[in-house]
């Protein structure tokens, strides 16, 4: 009888779930009318304006990492402290990761403008949400998990004295959360890129949006064929990458070593930088600059408080009353709020649904089988080379060590960039666009796999390594018995997330205007980008938008979490 | 001819901050049929130094010599018994024991059969087709014991291997180990084991390695005379005990 209430629960959750996309996705479209015309800034594609425009984009993914880490921290920490608010935001995020970030271009361009009254202020909210959304959810889940994973007995040890929350929070809590906020926020990073080239030019219908930064830079300039423009604007790229990657992340990554739970020694020398060991020190002595003159503050604030007694709650009953009303308010505010949202939505939605049906929804169904049927072969072949780089990483150190700096670079390098080029090249070849698009979803998808991947061979115990090798094990027999078994629930997390990545690309490779021509195939992202670019029509947008969420949620329900479930099972390593 | 010979072996590890260290010229030699234990403070490099002995890793300087030949890569008459013990979470305890005999190419039949036999000698009967994570810690090491039995070892490896274990189950454990040792059926003639616990290398073995640290350097190689079984509560149990811990002591 169990089983029974448990699959009635995951069928009712599953199909709320649904509703509430639904319901959300038609409120963005409620804003529809307001759509408002908007005098673009015209991109000047000449290489002296590139640092401008680089920099523009910079700022507006720096702008939405800021509000991602916020996000991630408050909602990880939420969801990782207190179970009744787990069971009700993870189930939340697993949904929003399901939903292609790309699918919203449209809606969200709608919402936002007519939320700023048509000022490019809305557009620029726009691109800076839709980059939010493609790096929030990863951030927010790795706290999630960083919270949820620690030992008990750090926990304890620091409730035993009597530690208050903050104390909690600053020592214990946020410190455990960095290795895995490092983690993501390089991955979110690289999932930033790939998104704000391909969102700061929008065409919706006959509105058309240009935000100046280097999407929309090397989209023009693919327009007009100046390919020496093309490849200044990817250097730039490039170089951007490269050197967040050397002042930034490596010495962050070595940094947030210190924070991570480990029980053994490590006898593995700390990856050095090598030539890039200067660039690596500039953040250090950046922060230690910032603290010479920080630290004496903060003492001084410090030492004005310290003869104030220390603040007790218990003693206070009136503030306590207080501050549980104002709880209760916020609660019910938040609760309106979304109330109001959903009313709202649904009332859209009903509407939506009551015009009527253009003669495209036919398509849908063998659309979506088309574009599934890509996909699929897109994850095999990146599965391809994906799993012997593992391998041999697992078996190298060296080919690891050179391997993870050169797959960030590379991986953060984003394929929409060269998106023009790419379809351009294949169309000239083989004239049709179906190959493009598989390349084009391949892009998507092999860096999630690779990493996740490469996480997984990183993480395979030392001890169990010397066992196989000390017991004599071939090659072929430590693959088999030991690295693909213990790297399995990486595969199936890298895949879960690489699918995302995939329908993705997919939206954005099946349809590709260029030069006042369109190439597109037969699938769903075809029919999504030409109701959204070519008729307008709202109510085709919402269909298949909505087919692509149920499908992306029944295939993470029936496949991905099923599997999942099995690795957590029986490939779990613990002591 | 000696079974194993140790000449003048220095390990160092590559560090971001300089070489370090670990192991200092040692130089000692295990004849047939010894039981041999190695003791230390942690740090002094005792389980890199059986590792070296297994070929895991090579010595930075030195020689090690198995049966008067120098060994290139892992050596196949040795089995290892882990501190962790390093089983595979996915594998059963028969497809864990059977691990070894599958590396060197034995056939399932047989793999099967001598499996059986050594899962029988560790009290781990029926459950052959349990998960790791199903046993306690210590059937987990008997379980690990099994599997460095089953490839017939001609010498065995331990690496503080009751260490993680409670103290109940580690005198149960060491007593087995004895029981194992001495019985004649049984391949295994060749010991060392690495332990930080003085009265478990008393206990066991026949002769008592002293390593100190920074860096790891052998400071005394005493001969354990006691008849077995040994008795922690005897006179000359406790003397050779505190020699030995204040050798490490003063070296400290």
């Amino acid at each position: 009888m169990e089983s029974n209430t448990i699959a009635v629960r995951r069928l009712t959750s599953g199909t709320i779930a649904f509703l509430l996309i639904a319901v959300f996705v038609a409120l963005f479209f409620a804003y529809e009318r307001h759509g408002a015309k908007l005098h673009a800034p015209r991109i000047h594609v000449a290489i002296r304006n590139l640092p401008y425009y680089a920099f523009c984009s910079f700022m507006r993914m720096l702008v939405a990492y800021g509000f991602s880490l916020i996000f991630a921290l408050v909602y990880g920490l939420l969801a990782g402290t207190s179970r009744a608010y787990e069971r009700v935001l993870i189930p939340a995020i697993d949904i929003a990761q399901s939903v292609p970030v790309v699918g919203f271009f449209p809606a969200a361009i709608y919402f936002f403008v007519s939320l700023a009254h048509g000022s490019r202020i809305g557009v620029e909210m726009a691109a800076v949400f839709l980059i939010f959304t493609s790096q929030a959810w990863n951030m927010a889940l790795g706290v999630y998990e960083a919270v949820r994973t620690l030992p008990t007995d750090s926990v304890e040890a620091l409730e035993v004295f009597g530690a208050s929350g903050w104390l909690k929070l600053r020592r214990l809590l946020i410190p455990a959360c960095v290795p895995k906020l490092v983690y993501n926020s390089i991955l979110s990073w690289v999932s930033g890129w790939y998104y704000i080239i391909a969102c700061e030019i929008i065409t919706a219908g006959p509105a058309h949006y240009q935000l100046p930064g280097l999407g929309s830079y090397l989209m023009t300039a693919a327009d007009k064929g100046r390919t020496g423009e093309i490849i200044a604007g990817l250097l730039a790229l490039l170089a951007i990458i490269i050197l967040m990657d050397a002042i930034i992340w490596q010495p962050l990554s070595l940094w947030a070593e210190r924070f991570r739970y480990e029980f053994a020694a490590s006898t593995e020398p700390i990856r050095s930088l090598g030539m890039l060991d200067a660039l690596g020190s500039i953040g250090p002595t950046v922060l230690r600059l910032i603290q010479t003159v920080s630290r004496p503050i903060a003492r001084t604030v410090r030492g004005a408080f310290v003869s104030v007694r220390p603040f007790n709650p218990a003693e206070h009953p009136a503030l306590r009353r207080i501050a549980r009303w104002l709880r209760l308010a916020a609660q019910a505010a938040i609760f309106f709020f979304i109330a109001w949202g959903l009313i709202d939505g649904m009332v859209a939605l009903a509407r939506t649904l009551a015009r009527p049906w253009p003669a495209e929804v036919r398509q849908i169904p063998l659309a979506t089988l088309a574009s599934f049927g890509r996909i699929i072969l897109a994850y095999a072949i990146s599965l391809a080379w994906t799993v012997p780089c593992a391998i041999a990483a697992s078996e190298s150190q060296r080919f690891a060590r050179r391997l993870a700096p050169i797959a960030e670079i590379v991986g953060s390098m984003p394929a929409t960039a060269l998106f023009p080029l790419i379809v351009l090249f294949v169309i000239k070849l083989t004239g049709g666009m179906n190959l493009a698009s598989i390349l084009l979803i391949i892009t998507g998808m092999q860096w999630y796999l690779l990493f996740n991947l490469l996480a997984g061979v990183s993480q395979v115990p030392a001890d169990l390594k010397e066992a196989a090798r000390s017991f004599g094990l071939s090659r072929a027999a430590t693959w088999r018995k030991l690295t693909l078994p213990a790297v399995l629930p990486s595969l199936i997390t890298g895949s879960i997330t690489a699918w995302g990545g995939g329908w993705n690309a997919l939206i954005l490779s099946e349809y590709f205007v260029y030069r006042d021509k369109t190439y597109q195939v037969f699938g769903l992202g075809a029919l999504l980008d030409d109701a959204t670019y070519r008729t307008d029509n709202s109510l085709m947008i919402l269909l298949t938008l909505l087919s692509m969420v149920l499908v992306v949620i029944v295939l993470n329900r029936v496949v991905w979490r099923r599997l999942y479930d099995l690795a957590a099972d029986r490939y779990r390593i613990e002591y | 001819m000696a079974l194993l010979e140790l000449r003048n072996v220095s390990k160092s590890f590559a560090q971001a901050t300089g070489a370090l260290r670990v192991l200092e010229n040692i130089s000692f030699t295990v004849e047939q049929g010894e039981f041999v234990a190695v003791v230390g403070p942690s740090g002094c490099g005792k389980s890199t130094m059986l590792r070296i002995i297994n070929g895991l890793m090579p010595p930075t300087s030195g020689q090690v010599l198995y049966r008067g030949r120098q060994i290139d890569g892992i050596n196949l008459d040795c089995a290892m018994v882990f501190q962790s013990f390093a089983l595979m979470p996915w594998l059963t305890v028969k497809a864990n024991v059977e691990l070894g005999l599958e590396a060197r190419g034995v056939a399932p039949a047989e793999r099967e059969k001598r499996a059986s036999v050594y899962i029988d000698k560790v009290g781990l009967d029926g459950f052959e087709e349990a998960y790791p994570r199903e046993l306690s810690g210590g059937m987990k090491q008997r379980v690990g014991l099994a599997r460095a039995l089953a490839v017939e070892p001609q010498l065995l490896l331990m690496d503080e291997p009751f260490s993680a274990l409670d103290a109940l189950t580690a005198i149960t454990l060491r007593e087995e180990l004895l029981d194992i040792w001495q019985s004649a059926d049984m391949p295994v003639h060749n010991i060392i084991i690495v332990t930080h616990m003085i009265e478990e290398a008393v206990e066991l073995a026949d002769r008592i390695l002293v390593l100190a640290s920074g860096p790891g350097r052998l400071v005394a190689d005493l001969k354990v005379d006691l008849p077995r079984p040994r008795d922690r509560r005897k006179e000359a149990f406790n003397a050779l005990t505190d020699k030995v811990f204040s050798l490490i002591e003063e070296r400290a």
